[in-house]
């Protein structure tokens, strides 16, 4: 029972990270309605950023998590803006294309510019670990679950509090509508767009001290998203949370509880995608 | 006179131009073991360079990047054989790349001098390929490498309980239940986990370790799994005697990372080893690089362009088979000891350079690696029980 209660714990705590970095990837595919294959590049972003202002300045990651999400809206916005809004039009294969491109360049950049090192941001509270009872909890993935949540519920407050959040889900369910109340869906999409670079960007953050940094890090986030977003519903904002969480929870029971689990881990998802597209399948008729 | 004289700067600059070589290079340069390539690659320029300057011989060096991917490995190697016509490679650094090359290398007939690939589905998949030379010890020469040192962390120590963690790919998984099985004669209780290069994700097996409560926790993998299991070790309460790892490399400034602290491993060589060709090697790698480099596939890659300097000399042409004749019997010191080939342990290929022998036991002690076992080549004794709780 121990085991098992300690499974699940480690599941939750990793399902924050998985949530958020899903989230921005339903926003992307929910109101943009374009299919980023480059989402995980801009964790890889946020992951450099950490570590650059960890290696130069010595900065603390908490304080790198406001850079990292501002750096890396604006470096979404950018995309957007030269990238993706002049394919908006295109057919969707060409948008897919577009952005499987640019998660080649992104990833081929960062090569370049640091190598192919993995590089770790190691402050004084790493390992650091809380104890409830007979169960321990990492401190930073349970800084990061809890941060993740935290923003998240900002998301939220953001999406049905405001005017612009709710443009945003407007927008979200009907293309055409919205722009004859006179919402400019160009902006929502700029700000969705941007919104959910800096998600993936805080993500890489709280990555770059769980795992590490590295020119591929981001690529498993964008495969494991696309299956959250898809048992959570294409684009479907609320299911993201429950879906990260379906998710992380059997990659830790297949780990735990299945023999030679740790080697079959990474197929988790695999599975979960198939699972809901075939699930979706015999729904619909 | 002056024809005679013109004849022999001819011949003579026939005779430089015979042992002029174009040498592939493949190595992992990215992805999972890039530590470890970039490591090689500096080793054997270094070498080459020594070579050139001396004028004996030329080698030109073309390098290209597997990736640690046999699907980016195999086209790369193509192009070695086709586009640049190289007819020596040095390479075979990961063993499941390695594995993936024994067709195309059977296909172009290339001399290959074999950095790494300790793997013996390696050795099975070149067994009968004539010009297969590897330096590098074999799995079982690794495991019974390790094993010594279990024993002796077993009868003097008391240890009785290893919890293994192993990368689910050739290198990790060869040869787990041979090892497994020999760690039980020695009289220890044994768990083994597979797990996924580069997942990070070790908390559910780690927990699943922490009812077994293992002295020693030994994972055979990666450099990007090392920081992560010791962190999540640590996080999941887990409190091993000895964490003890065997990557072929480990991550650039483990040592500074203070989790590093009593983590211990194997290698095959260290900066400070007092051999004399290891003191020369370290000199060049320094005026070369400005550093000192503790991975000992730098000096292995050294080797290995030594050595074929001396065998193209020896045979007095750059024909591929005659300077494999020359290798075959070459006797020559490096920074691991005396170097000789030999028909492998199990027959299967005929040309062996190193075995356990070379390998030794480090520990990550006040930030750099030091050896602690065998005792002959110890300069600290080993920390045992490790220190693993955070402080």
């Amino acid at each position: 029972m121990e085991l098992l209660l300690q499974t699940l714990l480690n599941g939750l705590l990793m399902s924050g990270v998985y949530a958020l970095v899903a989230t921005g990837l339903a926003l992307s595919l929910g109101v943009v309605g374009i299919v980023n294959f480059a989402h995980g590049e801009f964790l890889m972003m946020g992951a450099f950023l950490s570590y650059l202002f960890f290696a130069l300045q010595g900065l603390d990651p908490l304080f790198s998590l406001g850079l990292a999400f501002l750096a890396a809206f604006l470096v979404g916005g950018l995309v957007y803006q030269g990238l993706i809004r002049p394919v908006l039009p295109a057919p969707e294969l060409n948008q897919m294309l577009l952005t499987f491109g640019l998660s080649i360049l992104l990833q081929n950049l960062a090569l370049l510019l640091f190598g192919a090192d993995t590089r770790v941001v190691a402050p004084s509270y790493q390992a650091a670990t809380l104890t409830l009872g007979p169960f321990f909890l990492g401190a930073v993935p349970l800084g990061a679950f809890m941060l993740s949540l935290g923003l998240l519920f900002l998301l939220q407050v953001f999406l049905t509090r405001s005017r612009l959040g709710l443009a945003m889900r407007a927008v979200a369910q009907n293309r055409l509508a919205p722009g004859l109340l006179g919402i400019e869906a160009d902006q929502v999409y700029l700000l969705a767009f941007g919104l959910a670079a800096a998600l993936a960007g805080v993500a890489g953050v709280m990555l770059s001290v769980i795992l590490y940094a590295s020119p591929t890090v981001g690529f498993i986030f964008t495969l494991k998203s696309f299956a959250i977003v898809a048992l959570a519903g294409l684009g479907n904002l609320k299911g993201v949370v429950p879906a990260a969480l379906v998710l992380a929870l059997a990659e830790a029971l297949v780990s735990t509880y299945l023999p030679g689990g740790g080697g079959l881990v990474e197929a988790v998802f695999f599975l979960v995608l198939f699972l809901a597209l075939v699930g979706r399948a015999w729904r619909s008729p | 006179m002056r024809k005679a004289l013109g004849f022999l700067v001819l011949l003579a600059g026939l005779a430089w131009a015979q042992t002029a070589l174009k040498v592939g290079v493949i190595l992992p340069l990215s992805g999972a073991s890039a530590v470890s390539g970039k490591a090689a690659l500096n080793g054997i320029q270094l070498a080459a360079d020594e070579v050139n300057a001396t004028g004996k011989a030329k080698l030109e060096l073309v390098v290209v990047d597997d990736g640690t991917d046999a699907a980016k490995a195999v086209p790369a190697f193509t192009k070695l054989m086709t586009v640049d016509k190289v007819d020596i490679v040095i390479g075979g650094l990961v063993s499941g790349v390695t594995f993936a090359l024994s067709g195309p290398v059977k296909q172009y007939g290339p001399l290959f001098l074999v950095i790494g690939a300790a793997s013996s589905v390696v050795e099975q998949a070149f067994e009968g390929y004539p010009l297969f030379f590897h330096y590098h010890p074999w799995d079982y020469h690794n495991v019974a490498a390790a094993l010594q040192f279990f024993q002796y962390l077993n009868r003097e120590h008391g240890a009785k309980k290893v919890a293994i963690l192993y990368e689910d790919g050739p290198f990790g998984s060869a040869g787990i239940g041979v090892y497994k099985q020999q760690l039980e004669k020695l009289g220890y209780q044994v768990q083994a986990e597979p797990y996924k290069t580069g997942s990070g994700q070790f908390t559910a097996i780690l927990t699943r370790f922490r009812a077994f409560a293992p002295d020693i926790l030994y994972w055979i993998g990666y450099d990007v799994d090392a920081l992560p299991i010791a962190t999540q070790a640590r996080q999941v309460g887990l409190r091993p005697k000895l964490i003890y790892g065997a990557p072929p490399s480990w991550p650039i400034g483990f040592e500074r990372n203070p989790l590093s602290n009593d983590v211990a491993g194997m290698t095959a060589w260290l900066p400070t080893l007092s051999n004399a060709e290891s003191r020369r090697f370290v000199e060049a790698y320094r005026k070369k690089y400005g550093e000192v480099t503790e991975e000992y596939m730098a000096p292995m890659g050294y080797t290995i362009v030594k050595s074929l300097a001396l065998a193209v000399e020896k045979a007095g042409s750059n024909d591929k088979n005659r300077i494999a004749e020359a290798l075959a019997t070459l006797r020559m010191n490096t920074p691991f000891g005396p170097l000789a080939f030999k028909p492998s342990d199990t027959g299967k290929t005929r040309y062996q350079g190193f075995g356990a022998d070379i390998w030794f036991q480090f520990q990550y002690l006040e930030g750099s690696r030091r050896p602690v076992f065998p005792k002959d080549k110890a300069s600290r004794p080993l920390r045992y029980p490790g220190e693993y709780y955070l402080r």
